[in-house]
């Protein structure tokens, strides 16, 4: 509730980091609900999250408001499509090579397409909805994708999801139709990053192909993973906790505070294996001080 | 096509992919050997760059000098790096698929932590220097003879690993364990300290062709990651944990790529190696000549 009344209550600088923090909890809780339960490590929410971007930089003048959010959606189905169909045959680290790739190949493709064809570098964007209406409807698509987490979970393909995870040709033994489920969750993901970005381009005026940048990924996995990404809770806990820190440390002391989220990585891979809300449930079940992890 | 762009071309391509090899032959190393898919690779190369400059312009020293600097400091590097993070990573014991996800996500962390610390220290400013940049003919064709020293350095460090690797007992018991990891280790072989030098000799052979393209190239720290892509794209033509492969697939694209360049005489390097990258990946997991 407190979050609805929000911005009749928020100064416009309030407003805005909430905006911008609502739109990470969207982006790891969309992430988490494909690649916790499936081990999937994917590091194309950057590309996603541009192609969105693009939509609204492309069309979103042409069309009335909520339009250009479901376009970012289906495109950012449709590639995913595309892309499950073709990657999610490799396994491990060749899945996050491959997802990494394509935002790069995105980001160097749209740059040579439109300095070569169209002859611009970056698109304005006109016309640009009210701050308001771009708050709820971010509001909106964090709701939505914490709902989709939540019902997944309790649901047959979040079984058959988890049971990929834990062992995918067990699965498939099992009479899971493995390539469905995964191509199917991997697509439901990226529609809500798609329409993140397409949601989220109005607050740039200018876009250029940078939007389509690694740095989303990587931020994304770090938020879930930090938060425990195996819960729903988690990805939320870690979005909002990363997104203060940036917003407090990434104007002042930008490279002290990548170089932090480097080692935050470290140490959470190193000695949080199911990240806060995971240390949180170690505390609760005991009092003692916590076990070291083993070397 | 006239001669003198063949030899442009022939030559130029067999330059780039001296350098090429190099640095894909550290990744190989450490994914062929530990499963280790290290994203930071190319970043090593960057901070390799960064400390010959440095020590030229501020000392004087000689830029190939450096690399008897260089080399040595990011081998401990590595053998420090694989101790404290990867060694323990790797001792969890997990199923190979979790353990090839939390080693890369290590490296991602080191990535940025490498790559905004030299931010901090170089800023983000472009660096370079000059050295040994008199025309040197060939052919008809004129090379700079920089140009031709990095890639005759870079080619005899190769060769000399390639020598390494098959006549030395360390070289027999590393490639024992490419083979067959617990065969090796029941014949007495130390997983975790051949693990720990290979690392190291690695970690050396990024950071020494940074030192050498120090020479070529102006720097910034974002230089590292347009190398490791490349290095993946060499890793994967040549198949993995093999040398003489990634060798081979470092001259090759070398090749392609300078030929790519002179005649559609427009940038697309880039695209092209994701391009490359993505359909091997899709249409042989296992590298053109792989396993």
């Amino acid at each position: 509730m407190a979050l609805v009344a929000a911005p009749e209550i928020l100064s416009p600088y309030y407003r805005s980091l909430a905006l911008a923090i609502l739109a990470d909890v969207a982006l790891a809780v969309s992430w988490a609900f494909f690649s916790g339960p499936s081990r999937y490590l994917s590091l194309a929410t950057g590309a996603f999250f541009g192609a969105g971007a693009y939509v609204t930089a492309i069309a979103g003048a042409r069309l009335p408001w909520p339009l250009p959010v479901l376009g970012g959606a289906l495109i950012g189905c449709a590639m995913a499509l595309v892309v499950g169909a073709l990657a999610l045959r490799l396994r491990g680290p060749y899945f996050a090579v491959f997802t990494f790739g394509l935002a790069e190949l995105a980001k160097h493709s749209l740059i040579w397409y439109e300095t070569g064809v169209t002859g611009t570098v970056g698109r304005l964007i006109l016309a640009p909805p009210g701050p308001w209406t771009l708050y709820y409807t971010v509001l909106c698509l964090a709701g939505l994708a914490v709902l989709t987490a939540l019902l997944l979970r309790r649901s047959r393909w979040g079984y058959a999801l988890a049971g990929i995870g834990a062992d995918e040709e067990r699965a498939e033994t099992l009479g899971i139709d493995t390539t469905r489920v995964k191509i199917g969750t991997f697509a439901l993901s990226a529609a809500f990053m798609g329409a993140v970005g397409a949601a989220m381009a109005p607050r740039w005026t200018y876009l250029d192909p940078q939007v389509f940048n690694p740095f989303v990924s990587f931020q994304t996995v770090i938020m879930a993973l930090l938060g425990g990404a195996t819960t729903v809770a988690g990805p939320i806990i870690g979005a909002v906790f990363l997104g203060l820190a940036s917003e407090i440390l990434l104007l002042k002391f930008r490279y002290f505070y990548m170089l932090g989220l480097g080692l935050t990585l470290i140490v959470v891979v190193l000695a949080l294996p199911s990240g806060l809300s995971g240390l949180a449930a170690r505390l609760r079940a005991s009092p003692s001080p916590l076990p070291r992890p083993q070397p | 096509m006239n001669p003198t762009l063949l030899v442009d071309i022939v030559v130029g391509g067999l330059i780039t992919g001296g350098i090429y090899a190099l640095v894909a032959l550290g990744l190989n190393l450490q994914y062929g050997l530990m499963r280790v898919l290290n994203v930071a690779h190319g970043e090593f190369l960057m901070v390799g760059a960064y400390l010959t400059y440095s020590l030229h312009t501020a000392w004087g020293v000689n830029p190939l000098l450096t690399l008897l600097v260089t080399g040595p400091a990011s081998f401990g590097a590595g053998l420090v790096l694989h101790r404290l993070l990867y060694a323990r990573v790797l001792a969890a014991g997990e199923a190979p698929e979790a353990l090839e996800s939390r080693s890369l996500l290590l490296s991602f962390g080191l990535l940025f932590v490498l790559q905004n610390a030299a931010l901090l220290i170089w800023s983000a400013d472009l660096k370079g220097y000059s050295y040994l940049s008199i025309p040197f003919r060939f052919l008809g064709s004129v090379f700079p003879a920089n140009r031709l020293v990095a890639a005759g350095v870079a080619l005899a460090v190769s060769v000399a690993f390639y020598v390494f690797l098959k006549r030395s007992f360390t070289g027999k018991a590393i490639r024992a364990l490419m083979q067959d990891p617990e065969g090796a280790q029941l014949a007495g072989i130390n997983l975790s300290r051949v693990h720990g030098l290979c690392f190291g000799i690695g970690i050396a052979m990024s950071a020494v062709t940074g030192s050498l393209i120090s020479m070529l190239f102006e720097l910034t720290p974002f230089i590292g990651l347009p190398y490791t892509v490349t290095a993946l794209v060499v890793v994967i033509l040549g198949g993995l944990g093999n040398v003489v492969g990634s060798l081979l697939g470092g001259l090759i694209l070398g090749l392609v790529e300078t030929a790519s360049v002179y005649l559609t005489a427009s940038d697309i390097r880039l695209i092209a190696s994701y391009g490359v990258l993505s359909l091997i990946l899709i249409l042989k997991p296992s590298g053109l000549f792989g396993r």
